[in-house]
């Protein structure tokens, strides 16, 4: 059996947001939730600055803890590693969206229950890639099975330094990163936030 | 040091969890809390406190009965509540509780209906039952929060033990101002040795609970980057005022000098406003620890 898996290699990330775009369009995710998106930073003062992208999404975790806290068992994990919410089933009592470490779960505005990244299943399971894949111009990023040692994914990963999103919450995120920075890995601090807070208004504040 | 960082796009969902789970863990809370009070007499057979049994039992009756509406008007898909039983998860601490919120509520009416019978050895009986029932029918609610394991605030093992110690405190407050009230309806004097031993043991209480908020956040402040955030937006941040001003200062400090002074200790009113500022600062604790612990952005 397969596990599907995901490199995200911010060597060749462009910051173009074309993997949050198709997301959107492909899986019909409503105004003011993403299942994918771009995260940036920017450091450094002039003349020595940085930008750095974290395209995030749900790292479709092999233990992943919105499975083992969801009381319905609405969330669940397929075979092949990709974490399923079941629309007939969820209930959505939000605890998986307390539950996840990465802030990848919302609930869907009108339909009233809670999605998320599925990697495209509906894609994957004819033989496609997900829509984000598909999008990206610089092929940053990059999809497969794990267990296959010869797939692109598994080749990627033992030959280059990979690291995952917040390994300490053992999740064990299937989201793997190559030269990601590490203020966009981290959760966002307070300082951080008071500053967006500051720019942006409220339009980006939580609701 | 790291140069400076500046975040130009992030994406926020809602926070998971707000005010009415909240109010949820206060109403167990409070219920769990008067439940041990009324199984001090009709349990252990402490004679002094037999005036408390019955208004224990009813308000743990009645606060139960009401708590879990809190939980399915919170629920995107509430007339789906049903699937918590026939699809249980016994990994989720949420199927704990659906099962412990019909268990306990139904032996509370077991309890209360043998002790207003006047059958005492049954009442015995089904209050010792009842008593693992209400530590676990709160207790649980400390283990939702601990095993919601994103964020710092809530993912420690001190979490079901500080909430246990708050029911305690919140439900002899309320068994204070219920009781007053009783007498003020009733017209009969209010039992003042049992109010003061009331205060006394709300005192400890309180101090039992300010250890337990030391040592979160004596240990927060040290973990990792996340429970640090998560220790200075309660001591500094947005909540502070919740937290220091309400919780500690008004609901756990004056309450506690107020009752452990003699020269005010003594006195019935003393105990009475030192119970209403104690049922408020567990309130805040509630509100602090729900939505503070989803203050840190985890993107």
């Amino acid at each position: 059996m397969a596990r599907w898996a995901m490199v995200i290699d911010m060597r060749r990330c462009i910051g173009c947001f074309a993997c949050a775009v198709a997301c959107k369009a492909e899986n019909d995710v409503p105004l003011g939730v993403w299942r994918s998106w771009v995260k940036v930073i920017e450091k450094g003062r002039y003349p020595f600055v940085g930008q750095s992208f974290l395209p995030s999404m749900c790292n479709n975790c092999a233990n992943p803890i919105c499975v083992r806290n969801c009381p319905t068992q609405a969330t669940y994990q397929r075979e092949d590693g990709i974490v399923m919410v079941d629309p007939h089933r969820c209930i959505a009592c939000k605890y998986c969206m307390a539950s996840c470490p990465y802030n990848v779960r919302y609930v869907h505005p009108t339909k009233k229950i809670v999605q998320k990244c599925q990697w495209c299943h509906h894609r994957v399971d004819v033989g496609l890639e997900p829509a984000c894949v598909n999008a990206c111009p610089t092929s940053a990023l990059i999809f497969g099975d794990i267990t296959d040692p010869g797939s692109e994914v598994s080749r990627i990963i033992a030959s280059n330094p990979v690291q995952v999103l917040k390994p300490d919450r053992d999740t064990q995120p299937q989201v793997y990163y190559i030269q990601a920075d590490m203020a966009a890995m981290r959760t966002m601090g307070l300082a951080e936030l008071d500053k967006i807070e500051k720019h942006e208004g409220n339009r980006n504040k939580r609701s | 040091m790291e140069p400076d960082v500046t975040i130009l796009y992030n994406v926020f969902h809602e926070e998971a969890i707000g005010l009415p789970i909240a109010i949820y863990f206060y109403m167990t809370g409070l219920s769990a809390g008067s439940f041990l009070l009324s199984t001090m007499a009709y349990g252990f057979g402490l004679q002094k406190f037999k005036p408390l049994g019955k208004t224990g039992v009813v308000l743990a009756t009645l606060l139960l009965a009401l708590a879990p509406v809190n939980l399915i008007i919170d629920l995107g898909q509430p007339l789906r509540f049903w699937h918590l039983f026939p699809y249980l998860n016994f990994r989720s601490p949420i199927t704990w509780g659906s099962f412990l919120l019909l268990a306990y509520p139904i032996n509370c009416l077991i309890y209360g209906f043998f002790m207003f019978k006047g059958n005492l050895k049954l009442t015995k009986t089904f209050g010792l039952v009842g008593i693992p029932l209400a530590i676990s029918v709160h207790g649980y609610t400390g283990f939702i929060l601990a095993l919601g394991k994103a964020y710092a605030l809530w993912n420690t093992a001190l979490m079901p033990l500080y909430f246990l110690m708050s029911a305690m405190v919140s439900g002899i407050a309320l068994m204070v101002i219920v009781v007053q009230i009783r007498s003020w309806v009733t017209r009969e004097k209010m039992n003042h040795e049992l109010a003061i031993t009331l205060g006394k043991m709300l005192a400890y209480t309180i101090l039992i609970d300010l250890f337990f908020v030391l040592s979160d956040v004596l240990v927060l402040l040290t973990a990792d980057t996340e429970a640090r955030e998560s220790a200075l937006l309660l001591l500094q941040g947005e909540f502070r005022p919740y937290f220091v001003g309400v919780e500690l200062i008004l609901g756990a400090f004056i309450p506690a000098i107020l009752l452990l002074v003699p020269r005010t200790g003594r006195h019935t009113p003393t105990v009475i406003i030192a119970s209403v500022l104690a049922m408020i600062g567990v309130f805040a604790m509630r509100y602090v620890m729900v939505i503070g612990g989803q203050g840190i952005h985890l993107s």
